[in-house]
C-alpha cells in the first residue's frame, strides 16, 4: 500500500536529520572530486573541501534548530487556515461535528453508565483491600449469605482480616417519625412510565410508611473507614451500649428528602416495626457502603430482635441472614485469607443442621469487594451487551458518515490541493494541513460530545433516581462522563476522521510535479468513489440492523401484551404478614378471610378470588404422570407448572374454559379434580380428549414454601380445559399449566384477586384503609394484572431494549440520512460538468434526475441487502426476547427496509434535484 | 555565534541563490559552482552556511526541494524556485538595483574644488 508508506514518511523525524547529513556529505564529496579534477593530491583535496565547507557538526545543529522552530510556526499557520476552511464549509463542518458528537457522546454515556453500574466496588477508604467472602457448593452454587453466629466466628477467628462486617437490607415500617410524609406516587418515574409502561407496585397500609434499612454489624463504619456527617455513628466497641439504647442512623439523602434537613432529627425517637429507636447521627450524602443504594436508615444487627420479635437471628446458626465483607490485614493476600476462611468454614459446617445446605461441603472464595453478586444475572448481562453493541454500531455509523463526508469533500478539493502543490507546497506540508483540519474537526466534535454526554447523563440519572419511590432508598451512581472511556471513543473516531481526511492529500500527492495543473474537474477519482459507496452502504446496513431489531422488539413486546385474560380491571393484592411468632397460621388465615370479606363489600368491587395471577410470582412445577401414581416421581415425565386457584378464578380473570366444566363452586373442601391449559393437554395427551383422564403430580426435588399445600399422592381427574394464559417464562414453557382447586384454609398464602366494575384506581386506594382497620401491621402490595404483566422480567427487558433501540435507531437513521445527503450532494457537484454536457446534448431534467437518483441509490440498495442479512442474524440472537413472535417477522423486515429506502430516496432527492438546475452554458464554460 | 567574514553577504546570498535557481532545479553544490563560475571566482560562497540559508528559504516558501539523482548518479537534494520565490526574487532584484544605483551615486560624487 503506497499511501501507508507516504503517511509514515511524515512521522520520521529521525530520518530528516539523516537527510541533512546526506545533503552536506554530497556537497563535500563533490568539492573533493572537483579539487582532484583541478589537479590536487587526494588528502589535500579532502582537507581543502572540509576547510571551505566550515564546521560540519555545528552546521548540522543549525539545520536542526531551524527545523524545530519552523514546526510550531507552521502549525500556527495550519491552524489558522484550518479554522478558515472549516468556517467556509460550515455545512460540512456542522454535519461532521454533529455526527461524531452523537456517536462519541452516546458511547461515552452508555459505557460510563455500564462502568458506574457494574464496575463499582465497595465504598470504603482504601477500597482495594476490601473483599467479599463467599462459599461455593459442590454443584457450583454460590452462597454469599451467612448466619449471624457464623459471621461472629469469621470475625473473631480469621486473622487474615483486620475487620469483618455483616450487612443485610430489609424493609420495615416506620412510624412516629414526625415531619411531613412524602407523597410516594409523585416519586414514581414519569420517564419510566412513559417510555416503558412500567409502574412500580404501591405499598399501602393505614398511616405507617415503609422504609429500607440496612442492618449492619456495629463495626461496619470502622472497617469501611466512613465518618459521620452529623452526630455520631456506630463503633466497634458500642455493642453493649447499642443493646441498652436502641439507636439508628439516618442517611443524609433521606434526611433531606423526608425531613427537609431538619437538624432536630438527631436525638429524635422513631418507631421501626413498632420498636423505639433514637436517631443518633447522619451518614454522609450518597454513602452506600456495601450496597448500590443508600438505605434510609442504618440499624445495628444487635437490635434485630426488636425489629423481628420471635426470630432468633443472633443465636440461630441455621438462620441465614447477612452478606459478609472483610478488610484484608496488612500484607495478607487474598489467597492466604481464602485458606484461613476455608479452615473456619470446614469447622462451622459440622455445627449446622445436617439437612441444610450449609452442612454440605463447599469451598471458600475471597474476591474483590463488590456490592454485586459474583455472578450477574445472565438476562442483565445479555441486555447490557445488547445495549453496548447497539451504541458501538452507532459509532460505526458515525465514523463511516464522517469518512464518507471527508472522501466526498476530498474529491471536491482535488483542485485546490493540486494548486497548492504546484505553488510549491511540499507533500508533507499538504498532508499536515489536512491532518490539522481533521484534528480540529475531532476536537470540535469531542467538545460537543462531552457536553452532550454530560447533559444526557444528568437527564438519565435524575429520571432514574426519580423512578424509585423514596421509601426504597436512593440509588447512587457516580456519573460524570468517564474520561478514559471518552478518550478511547474519541481516539477511535479521530482515527477514522484522520484516515479518511488524508485521502485527498494522498490522492493529490500521487500526481507528479507540474502535472497537477492539468486540473480536470470532472474526473472524480474512481478509487475514492468506490470507497465512498462502500461507506454509504455500510451506514445503511448497520442502521437497518438497528431499525429492524428495534421494530422486532417493539412488536415482540406488543405481542406479549396480547393475553387472553382480563388485565385492566383485576387487582392483585399480596398480603405481607409480620415476620414473627405472634402471627400463627390460624391468625393469618382469619386475617386473610376478614380482609377478603371487607374488600368484597367495597364500592366498585364485582367479585374476589384467590390464586396466583398468571404473571404473578411464586411459580411451582411438578413432574406429571398420566400413568400410575408411583411413576410420577421417576425420571422421564414432563415437568409442568401447576397452581392452586379458587373455583371462580377463571370467571374472575375472564380466562375462557374451552371444554368440560370448571371447579365446583359449592364445595368447601377441595375435590380431587384438575383443569389443564390447552398446551398442557397437548403435551400430555397429544390430541386425545383430556376430559376424564387421570394425572398424578410429584414435587419431589422441586422448590416449595413452608406449610404450602402439595399435590403429591392425590389422583386428579381432569374436568376441563382452559385457554393458555401466557406467563412469566421467556421460553413460553409456562403456557402448559395445571390448575388445582385451592383448599380454603390455605388462602392466606395466595394473592387476593379483585375484579372491579370499572376503573380499579379508587378500589386500590381504599385497600389501605381496609388493612388499617383489620390490622395495621399487615402490609399490602396492590397492582393491576396489567401492571404485573408489565413488570415481568422478559417484558421489561424487551420493552427497555425496544425503547433503547428506537432511540439509538433514530440516531442511526439521522446519521445515515446525513451521510446519504452529503455524499449525493458532493457527487452532484463533481458531476456538474457531465450533467451540463448531457443537458446540452438534449437530456431532459427528468432523465438527469433519474440518473442521479439511480447512481445514489445503488450503494443504498447494496446496504439494505447486507443489512437484511445481518438483521436475520441479529434477530436469531434476540429470539428469546420476542415472546413467540417469529424472528423473521415479515412486517418488521419488509416494513423497515421499505421505510428506509423511502427515507434514503428523500435524502438523495434534494441534492439530485440541484443537478437538474445546472445551466448547461455555465457548466460547459469551465472547459 | 561568531560572525564570519562573509556575513555581510548574507542578504545578497539569498538573492544570488534565487537568481541561480531561475535557471532550473539545482542542488546545493550546483548553486555553489554556478555562483563561483558566473562571477569568475570573485564571489565565493562560504559553502557550509549555504545549507541553513537554503532551509530557511524553503520554509519561507521561496524554494521547494525534492530528492533526485545527480549527474554522477548520487542521491542529491534538488531545489527549485516556487511562485512565491519568483516574486521574492523580483523584489530583491529591484531593491538591489536601487541600492547599487544609490551607492554608485554616492561613490561617483566628487565635490568641485574651488
Amino acid at each position: 500500500m503506497g499511501w501507508l508508506r507516504r503517511v509514515a514518511s511524515l512521522f520520521r523525524g529521525e530520518s530528516v536529520a539523516k537527510e541533512h547529513e546526506e545533503e552536506m556529505r554530497f556537497h563535500l564529496a563533490m568539492r573533493e572530486q572537483w579539487n582532484v579534477s583541478k589537479g590536487m593530491e587526494e588528502p589535500e583535496a579532502r582537507r581543502n573541501a572540509k576547510v571551505r565547507f566550515g564546521n560540519f557538526n555545528r552546521l548540522r545543529e543549525r539545520l536542526r534548530e531551524i527545523d524545530m522552530w519552523t514546526l510550531p510556526e507552521s502549525i500556527g499557520q495550519d491552524l489558522r487556515f484550518g479554522v478558515r476552511m472549516l468556517r467556509k464549509h460550515s455545512g460540512f463542518t456542522l454535519a461532521a461535528v454533529a455526527a461524531l458528537a452523537m456517536g462519541i457522546g452516546l458511547n461515552t454515556v452508555v459505557f460510563t453508565l455500564g462502568k458506574a453500574v457494574f464496575g463499582r466496588g465497595v465504598e470504603a477508604h482504601d477500597a482495594d483491600r476490601m473483599v467479599n467472602v463467599s462459599l461455593i457448593g459442590r454443584k457450583g452454587e454460590f452462597n454469599s449469605f451467612f448466619s449471624y453466629p457464623d459471621y461472629e466466628a469469621y470475625r473473631d477467628g480469621a486473622k487474615s482480616f483486620s475487620g469483618v462486617i455483616a450487612e443485610r437490607r430489609v424493609t420495615v415500617k416506620l412510624s412516629s417519625a414526625g415531619g411531613a410524609m412524602t407523597q410516594t406516587t409523585t416519586g414514581a418515574g414519569k420517564l419510566a412510565e412513559a417510555l416503558l409502561g412500567f409502574k412500580l407496585p404501591r405499598m399501602s397500609t393505614g398511616e405507617t410508611e415503609f422504609t429500607t434499612i440496612s442492618e449492619i454489624s456495629e463495626n461496619y463504619f470502622d472497617v469501611l473507614g466512613a465518618k459521620a456527617f452529623r452526630g455520631r455513628i456506630f463503633q466497634a466497641g458500642d455493642r453493649a451500649e447499642l443493646v441498652a439504647n436502641p439507636s439508628a442512623l439516618i442517611s443524609e439523602n433521606y434526611w433531606e428528602q423526608r425531613f427537609g434537613s431538619d437538624p432536630s432529627v438527631i436525638g429524635r425517637s422513631m418507631k421501626f416495626n413498632g420498636a423505639s429507636f433514637t436517631v443518633i447521627g447522619i451518614t454522609p450524602r450518597d454513602f452506600t457502603g456495601t450496597g448500590v443504594v443508600t438505605p434510609n436508615f442504618w440499624i445495628p444487627i444487635v437490635s434485630m430482635p426488636l425489629l423481628h420479635p420471635g426470630m432468633q437471628i443472633l443465636q440461630d446458626r441455621n438462620n441465614i441472614c447477612c452478606r459478609i465483607f472483610a478488610r484484608l490485614a496488612d500484607g495478607v493476600t487474598m489467597a492466604q485469607a481464602q485458606g484461613e476462611v476455608q479452615g473456619i468454614a470446614d469447622r462451622l459446617r459440622t455445627l449446622h443442621d445436617p439437612h441444610s445446605d450449609e452442612a454440605k461441603p463447599s469451598s471458600a472464595l475471597i474476591w474483590p469487594g463488590s456490592p454485586f453478586p459474583r455472578k450477574i444475572d445472565s438476562g442483565i448481562v445479555f441486555s447490557a451487551s445488547l445495549i453496548m453493541l447497539a451504541v458501538v454500531l452507532v459509532l460505526v455509523i458515525a465514523c463511516a458518515n464522517v469518512a464518507s463526508l471527508q472522501l466526498a469533500r476530498a474529491a471536491a478539493r482535488q483542485n485546490e490541493l493540486s494548486m497548492r502543490r504546484s505553488l510549491g507546497a511540499s507533500r508533507a506540508r499538504v498532508i499536515r494541513q489536512l491532518l490539522t483540519e481533521s484534528v480540529l474537526l475531532a476536537i470540535l466534535a469531542g467538545a460537543a460530545a462531552l457536553l452532550f454526554a454530560w447533559g444526557l447523563l444528568r437527564v438519565l440519572v435524575v429520571e432514574y433516581a426519580d423512578m424509585m419511590p423514596p421509601e426504597w432508598g436512593t440509588v447512587v451512581l457516580h456519573v460524570n462522563p468517564d474520561l478514559t472511556i471518552f478518550a478511547y471513543v474519541l481516539g477511535i473516531s479521530v482515527l477514522a476522521g484522520v484516515l479518511f481526511g488524508l485521502a485527498p492529500a494522498l490522492e493529490s500527492s500521487r500526481s507528479v510535479l507540474g502535472g497537477a495543473m492539468k486540473a480536470n474537474q470532472n474526473a472524480s477519482p474512481s478509487r475514492s468513489g468506490k470507497l465512498r459507496n462502500a461507506l454509504v452502504a455500510t451506514q445503511v446496513a448497520v442502521c437497518l440492523v438497528l431499525m429492524i431489531t428495534g421494530a422486532l422488539l417493539i412488536r415482540g413486546s406488543m405481542h406479549a401484551l396480547e393475553v387472553k385474560y382480563e388485565v385492566k380491571r383485576v387487582l392483585n393484592l399480596e398480603l405481607g404478614f409480620p415476620d414473627n411468632a405472634k402471627y400463627t397460621k390460624e391468625r393469618k388465615l382469619s386475617l386473610a378471610r376478614e380482609i377478603r370479606t371487607k374488600i368484597a363489600t367495597l364500592p366498585g368491587v364485582v367479585d374476589t378470588s384467590v390464586g396466583r395471577a398468571p404473571d404473578g410470582g411464586g411459580v411451582r412445577v411438578a413432574s406429571i404422570s398420566t400413568d400410575t401414581k408411583s411413576a410420577a416421581g421417576e425420571a422421564g415425565h414432563p415437568v409442568l407448572f401447576y397452581t392452586y386457584v379458587m373455583p371462580n378464578y377463571f370467571q374472575l380473570i375472564n380466562l375462557p374454559v374451552l371444554a368440560g366444566r370448571g371447579f365446583d363452586k359449592n364445595t368447601g373442601a377441595a375435590e380431587p379434580v384438575a383443569m389443564v391449559s390447552q398446551s398442557a393437554a397437548a403435551t400430555l395427551w397429544r390430541g386425545e380428549n383430556p376430559i376424564g383422564k387421570k394425572i398424578w403430580l410429584s414435587t419431589a426435588g422441586q422448590y416449595h414454601g413452608k406449610d404450602e399445600p402439595l399435590p403429591d399422592s392425590v389422583q386428579y381427574e381432569v374436568v376441563g380445559v382452559v385457554t393458555d394464559a401466557g406467563g412469566t417464562q421467556l421460553d413460553g414453557s409456562d403456557k402448559s399449566q395445571i390448575y388445582l382447586p385451592l383448599p380454603e384454609d390455605s388462602i392466606y398464602q395466595y394473592a387476593l384477586l379483585i375484579r372491579t366494575q370499572s376503573d380499579p384506581e379508587p378500589v386500590s386506594e381504599s385497600i389501605g384503609s381496609v388493612l388499617a382497620v383489620v390490622d395495621p401491621e399487615v402490609m399490602g402490595y396492590t397492582s393491576t394484572l396489567e401492571e404485573m404483566l408489565h413488570e415481568t422480567a422478559p417484558f421489561g427487558v424487551s420493552r427497555c431494549a425496544a425503547a433503547f433501540t428506537t432511540v439509538v435507531g433514530s440516531f442511526g437513521l439521522l446519521l445515515a440520512c446525513m451521510g446519504i445527503y452529503g455524499t449525493v450532494s458532493y457527487m452532484v457537484v463533481l458531476r456538474t460538468h457531465e450533467v451540463g454536457i448531457r443537458m446540452a446534448l438534449g437530456a431532459s431534467r427528468a432523465t438527469v434526475l433519474r440518473l442521479m437518483l439511480r447512481e445514489s441509490m445503488r450503494p443504498v440498495v447494496t446496504g439494505i441487502g447486507a443489512g437484511l442479512v445481518l438483521a436475520v442474524g441479529a434477530s436469531y440472537l434476540l429470539r428469546t426476547l420476542l415472546y413467540g413472535l417469529s424472528a423473521l417477522d415479515v412486517i418488521s423486515f419488509a416494513g423497515m427496509s421499505m421505510l428506509f429506502l423511502l427515507i434514503a430516496m428523500v435524502a438523495a432527492y434534494f441534492p439530485s434535484r440541484t443537478a437538474t438546475l445546472v445551466d448547461p452554458i455555465v457548466a460547459l464554460r469551465y472547459e | 555565534m561568531a560572525k564570519s567574514k562573509n556575513d555581510h553577504l548574507q542578504g545578497t546570498l539569498v538573492m544570488l541563490v534565487l537568481k541561480s535557481l531561475e535557471q532550473g532545479a539545482m542542488h546545493g553544490w550546483g548553486i555553489t559552482l554556478h555562483i563561483e563560475s558566473i562571477s569568475n571566482q570573485v564571489l565565493r560562497v562560504e559553502e557550509g552556511s549555504l545549507y541553513p540559508a537554503l532551509h530557511r528559504m524553503e520554509q519561507q516558501g521561496w524554494i521547494a526541494s525534492e530528492w533526485g539523482m545527480s549527474e554522477n548518479n548520487r542521491r542529491a537534494r534538488y531545489y527549485r524556485l516556487t511562485a512565491v520565490g519568483k516574486k521574492q526574487l523580483m523584489a530583491e532584484e529591484k531593491n538591489w538595483r536601487e541600492i547599487i544605483g544609490a551607492v554608485g551615486l554616492v561613490m561617483s560624487y566628487s565635490p568641485a574644488k574651488g
